[in-house]
C-alpha cells in the first residue's frame, strides 16, 4: 500500500493505492491522522484500493470520529462496488459522503 | 484437492489473498462472491497470524487446502497454534449497526465479515490442529 498526500484549496487529498489490511492499516491511519490535523476537510481517494479489511474499516471509523470532533468533513472517492457493499452491510456507508470522482468530491466540500 | 503452505507471518496476507483470488476465479465465482471470500480468508488468516503465532511468540505455517466440486468451493486453513474458535466470539448484531459510528462497539467486526462473506463458515479442532473452513456455493 502507498499513501500520498496533497493539498488543494484547503482540502487535504489522500491518495491510497493497494490493499488496506492488518499489515498496512497502521500506515494508512498515520497518514490520515496527519492529513486531518493539517486540514478540516479531507478527501480520501480509494479508487486504486482493491481490498479493504476490517482493519481498514477501523481506520475509517477513527477518521470519522476525529473529523467529527473537529467539525470537519470527509469525503471518500472512487470506492469500488465490492468495498461499498461491505461498508453498506456494516452500516459504515451511512456516515460517509461518497463521490465517484475527485472533482465531484471537491464540489461536495464547497 | 490442492495444498499450499504459507508461513504464519503478516507478510503472507497478500500472497494468501492472491492465491485464493486465483482459486476463486478458476472456480468461476463472480467478482462479488470472490471479493467476499477474500475478506473472509483475510480476517481469519490475520487472527491466526497475529494471535495464534505472533502474540504467542510461536513460528509456524498455515496449510491452505482448496477443493472444488460442481456445487461449491471449499477452502480449509489448518494450523498448529493454540485452539481458537472464531465462531465463539460475540458478533455485532443489527442493533449495533444502527448505532451512530461514534457509539459503536468495534469488536467482532472481522468475524462478522467472515461469516457473512461465505455461504458457510465452520471451525473444528482435530488432531491438535485448528481447522477453519470456508464454503462458497457455486451458482449453476
Amino acid at each position: 500500500m502507498k499513501v500520498t498526500e496533497s493539498i488543494v484549496d484547503n482540502i487535504a487529498i489522500l491518495n491510497v493505492e493497494g490493499s488496506i489490511d492488518s499489515k498496512t492499516a497502521k500506515e494508512f491511519e498515520k497518514a490520515a491522522l496527519s492529513a486531518i490535523n493539517s486540514q478540516a476537510q479531507v478527501i480520501i481517494d480509494l479508487s486504486k484500493v482493491e481490498f479493504l479489511s476490517s482493519a481498514g474499516l477501523r481506520v475509517l471509523l477513527m477518521i470519522y470520529r476525529q473529523i467529527k470532533a473537529q467539525s470537519g468533513k470527509v469525503v471518500l472517492v472512487g470506492v469500488s462496488e465490492e468495498i461499498q457493499e461491505v461498508m453498506s452491510n456494516t452500516g459504515f456507508i451511512n456516515f460517509f459522503s461518497i463521490a465517484e470522482t475527485l472533482q465531484v468530491g471537491i464540489k461536495l466540500l464547497k | 484437492m490442492e495444498l499450499k503452505t504459507f508461513p504464519a507471518v503478516i507478510d503472507s496476507l497478500d500472497s494468501i489473498r492472491q492465491y485464493i483470488k486465483a482459486v476463486a476465479q478458476e472456480a468461476g465465482l463472480d467478482k462479488k462472491a470472490s471479493y467476499n471470500l477474500l475478506v473472509a480468508v483475510d480476517e481469519i488468516a490475520t487472527n491466526i497470524i497475529l494471535y495464534g503465532f505472533q502474540e504467542a511468540e510461536l513460528e509456524g505455517v498455515i496449510d491452505v487446502t482448496t477443493e472444488k466440486t460442481d456445487n461449491f468451493l471449499k477452502v480449509v486453513f489448518e494450523d498448529d497454534a493454540a485452539p481458537f474458535d472464531p465462531t465463539k466470539r460475540e458478533l455485532p448484531d443489527e442493533e449495533d449497526f444502527d448505532l451512530p459510528l461514534d457509539e459503536r462497539p468495534i469488536g467482532g467486526l472481522g468475524i462478522y465479515l467472515t461469516i457473512n462473506g461465505v455461504s458457510e463458515f465452520l471451525y473444528e479442532y482435530i488432531n491438535n490442529r485448528n481447522r477453519n473452513i470456508f464454503i462458497v456455493d457455486i451458482k449453476q
